[in-house]
């Protein structure tokens, strides 16, 4: 029986590509002829570009010659080209037709649930498609419950299977190795929070809980490590507010970048606390991996967290619980939080100015003026007329080799001029200071 | 097997993965490589090299077959790349990381995958990975080495061969660095540059590259096959832009009239001369047998280095090794260490200061040459191959002693 993997693939860094390895992994070691398809070119034998109706289009022609498909599903690798409502809808037809063309598995990640919620059609063809699968799996029972009655699926429709099942250690090092190869003190008490940047992941709240606990020898440290997964303007306005954060808070570190799936677990054995601060989730393989290397959890209680976390974990409710989680486990006492926005603002204007311009200097951030450079815009290839961002796409693509040299240049013009800006103002402000 | 700690435990397999591999392939890492499996194998170790089926390294095409044969006491296992892909990404996004801009992360990786991949190379890793007693990667830049570094990082061992270029700051190779359980550098300046991009693991050693050099050179054998009388300066590699060949081209132009010279070349890549130089000044032997490549050193005046991008330069020591005197381009830092370090030789740092040691060559090569005689006492002291086999050798024993292997499944590591 040869079986096909559609998702998201290594050497790309991300958890669902993660998860697929270690699925991919455990299936070929079992002796299962398991090839790989991923939206973008990796490590699989196969790459289509998914994400509309013509990529599902061709994944069904593509799928004919397996006996089973497992798709890992995410709301990107289904929709995330598509040009509006009807072509989303047309992906859940099309997704209908790939569970009759052969046995389809579908691992749901994510899915947008107000989707169905407001849209009785794609209500209806959402419960098609996976009413149609061989199988539909999620990780936790809030998810299957929310699944379940999203699209309005019989009961056992959705099953549950355990993250962590094909989770295996990534690193053999030691705490001490761990924290000397990642330059953290061996002596510190050590929160961690780590994944994609993202708001909804609540990062900062684990770090404004630090803030509050009371540890006059600064023992307790936190570090923030991950990056934004693409550059969107409030996937990079927050990665810049948690950056500032973390600069302002005593003992938080931000360590942003690229993590390797071995550096990912090295940070974990590095860890004394996990914690993941969520605003809102329905599962978490940062927990799974967490469990494989002992490490204790703090996690709010949202999607499927609390039923996730493993035995002795703290689940919390809300900012206050978390500091008092965190004091709890660093065996340290709550204290006042001094990084709070509104706490200590001066009156006087001069402290004002001071204040905003030392907040403002966070070492890479422009000031307002050269703030106001962006990079060259490139021409959009959305358009609601049938065919043309297919035309718009090719035109793009043949003219690149012309075009991006010239607005990568551009780019940097105003890179550096937004360097000399930033200079400039600072020279600015070193006259007028010298003035007063 | 020498005699280097005979009774050690040797078992397991060792995996050295290079990007190419094969007698016609040119390029110094995959030198290093093959250098080493057959050192490794000679000291009684299982060795596998595993790479893929193609020799050039601009089109990747397949051009070996797949599939397992023997190098001598050396098991090669061949995987077929793909290369389907329009490879825009890679050049737009490459020519935005020469121009000095910083990609982001997802830049980054969209600039990795579009190029050279190898599907049956990393899944047999994955399979198998668990079987081998160390997986050795060379070089750091390349797909394969940044894909496969990932699965085994417990594992890997990395000849990062790093030179100070764009690609070496990028963020996505910061975990290959610092998770792989050891590095080998082949030089101080490499390792003192990937100390400073890099947070790297516990275990490191510069162990440096072995030199084979052959029993006797027969200069006069070479110029009689090749019809050259009179004095010539030498380049062996890769004739492409980032190795310094225009330069070398564009100065060799201007003074070889006056410096009475021509210019013997052999590797691979196009010669394409400028306009002004005429062709029977330059002559383009194409690939050629180590021996050929040895005996042509020794009949130069002198050899020329122009690649600032060199993490060990294993022609300027076989140059020297032949006797002869090097001229190298000094933003290469570890091409200006071995000359600092040897005598042996000259650096320049503009097109002018290579134009002139040109002009001095073709003024009195015999005097020219004379500088040469360190070289050859710098190489034997210190690149000496048994000496740096036994060091690998027993580098390997000690970093991997825990790491143990799983058995073998069908088709992985014995």
């Amino acid at each position: 029986m040869t079986e096909l993997m559609v998702t998201p693939y290594a050497p790309y860094r991300d958890g669902i590509a993660n998860y697929a390895v270690q699925e991919v992994a455990a299936a070929r070691a079992a002796g299962r002829d398991m090839e790989v398809l991923s939206p973008l070119p990796s490590a699989a034998q196969h790459h289509l570009r998914l994400g509309s109706a013509l990529g599902m289009g061709r994944l069904i022609r593509f799928a004919r010659g397996y006996d089973r498909v497992v798709l890992q599903l995410y709301p990107e690798l289904l929709f995330g080209a598509c040009r509006g409502r009807r072509e989303r809808l047309a992906v859940w037809g099309l997704l209908r037709v790939l569970c009759s063309v052969t046995k389809v598995e579908l691992r749901v990640h994510e899915i947008e649930y107000d989707e169905p919620a407001g849209d009785p059609q794609a209500r209806r063809l959402g419960h098609a498609a996976l009413s149609a699968a061989a199988a539909v799996t999620v990780h936790t029972e809030p998810e299957q419950q929310r699944l379940t009655e999203a699209f309005d699926l019989a009961p056992g429709t959705v099953t549950l299977v355990d993250h962590g099942i094909n989770f295996s250690r990534r690193t053999e090092t030691t705490r001490e190795d761990a924290r000397a190869s990642l330059g953290v003190p061996a002596d510190a008490f050590v929160f961690l929070s780590i994944g994609f940047v993202q708001r909804h992941k609540g990062f900062d709240r684990g770090v404004r809980a630090l803030d509050r606990l009371d540890d006059p020898d600064g023992r307790a440290r936190i570090y923030v490590v991950g990056d934004i997964r693409i550059d969107h303007p409030d996937l990079l306005d927050y990665r810049e507010e948690l950056d500032s954060l973390c600069r302002r808070v005593g003992g938080a570190e931000f360590r942003p970048g690229y993590v390797s799936d071995e550096e990912f677990d090295r940070w974990l054995v590095a860890a004394d606390c996990l914690v993941l601060p969520y605003r809102e989730i329905w599962s978490s393989s940062v927990i799974e991996r967490a469990g494989i290397y002992d490490v204790p959890v703090i996690a709010t209680d949202v999607g499927g967290l609390a039923a996730q976390a493993p035995a002795g974990s703290r689940v919390v409710a809300d900012d206050d619980a978390l500091a008092a989680a965190m004091a709890e486990v660093a065996g340290l006492a709550l204290g006042a939080e001094t990084a709070r926005d509104a706490a200590d603002v001066p009156r006087e204007q001069a402290a004002i100015q001071r204040l905003i311009r030392e907040r403002a200097d966070d070492g890479g951030r422009a000031p307002l003026e050269a703030d106001r450079l962006h990079h060259t815009p490139r021409a959009s290839t959305d358009s609601a007329r049938p065919g043309i961002p297919q035309v718009k796409r090719l035109i793009a693509r043949v003219t690149a080799w012309q075009v991006e040299p010239v607005a990568g240049h551009l780019d940097e013009v105003i890179d550096r001029l937004r360097t000399d800006l930033r200079h400039l103002e600072e020279r600015i402000a070193d006259l007028e200071g010298r003035n007063d | 097997m020498t005699d280097s700690d005979a009774d050690a435990d040797r078992s397991g397999t060792i995996a050295l993965v290079p990007p190419r591999y094969g007698p016609e392939v040119v390029g110094g890492a995959e030198a290093v490589i093959s250098e080493t499996a057959h050192m490794l194998a000679a000291r009684g170790w299982e060795v596998e090299i595993l790479t893929t089926c193609a020799r050039d390294h601009f089109t990747w095409a397949n051009e070996y077959p797949a599939g397992t044969s023997r190098d001598g006491d050396v098991t090669v296992r061949r995987f077929e790349t793909q290369t389907d892909t329009p490879g825009i990404h890679r050049k737009v996004l490459g020519d935005r990381l020469l121009s000095g801009a910083k990609l982001t992360l997802a830049e980054q990786q969209l600039w990795m995958n579009d190029s050279l991949r190898v599907s049956g190379l990393w899944h047999h890793v994955l399979d198998h990975g668990a079987s081998y007693r160390a997986i050795v990667l060379a070089p750091y830049m390349f797909w394969t080495t940044f894909a496969v570094g990932q699965i085994r990082p417990e594992r890997t061992i990395l000849m990062p061969c790093l030179h100070d270029e764009p690609a070496a700051y990028l963020d996505i190779y910061q975990p290959l660095f610092s998770g792989a359980r050891g590095i080998f550098f082949l030089s101080d300046p490499e390792a003192e540059l990937a100390e400073r991009l890099f947070r790297l693991p516990a275990r490191t050693e510069v162990v440096g590259s072995a030199i084979t050099l052959p029993d006797r050179y027969d200069p006069d054998g070479f110029r009689a096959r090749h019809g050259i009388d009179g004095p010539f300066i030498y380049y062996a590699g890769r004739r492409e832009w980032a190795k310094g060949w225009t330069e070398l081209l564009d100065a060799f132009r201007r003074v070889h009239r006056s410096a009475g010279l021509r210019l013997v070349t052999s590797g691979v890549g196009e010669v394409d001369l400028p306009p002004g130089l005429p062709a029977d000044r330059v002559l383009d032997l194409g690939f050629v047998s180590d021996d050929e490549r040895n005996d042509a050193m020794a009949a130069a005046a002198a050899y020329v280095q122009p690649s600032a991008l060199e993490s060990f330069s294993r022609t300027v020591l076989e140059a020297w090794g032949a006797g002869t005197p090097v001229i190298a381009n000094d933003a290469s830092e570890v091409v200006r260490w071995h000359v600092q370090r040897s005598g042996a030789g000259v650096t320049y740092r503009s097109q002018r200061e290579l134009m002139e040691a040109l002009a001095l060559v073709g003024a009195d090569p015999d005097a020219f040459g004379a500088m040469a005689a360190p070289g050859r006492d710098y190489v034997v002291e210190h690149y000496d191959p048994t000496r740096i086999g036994d060091r690998v050798d027993q580098l390997l024993l000690d970093w991997t002693s825990g790491t143990g292997s799983a058995p073998a499944a069908e088709g992985g590591a014995r």
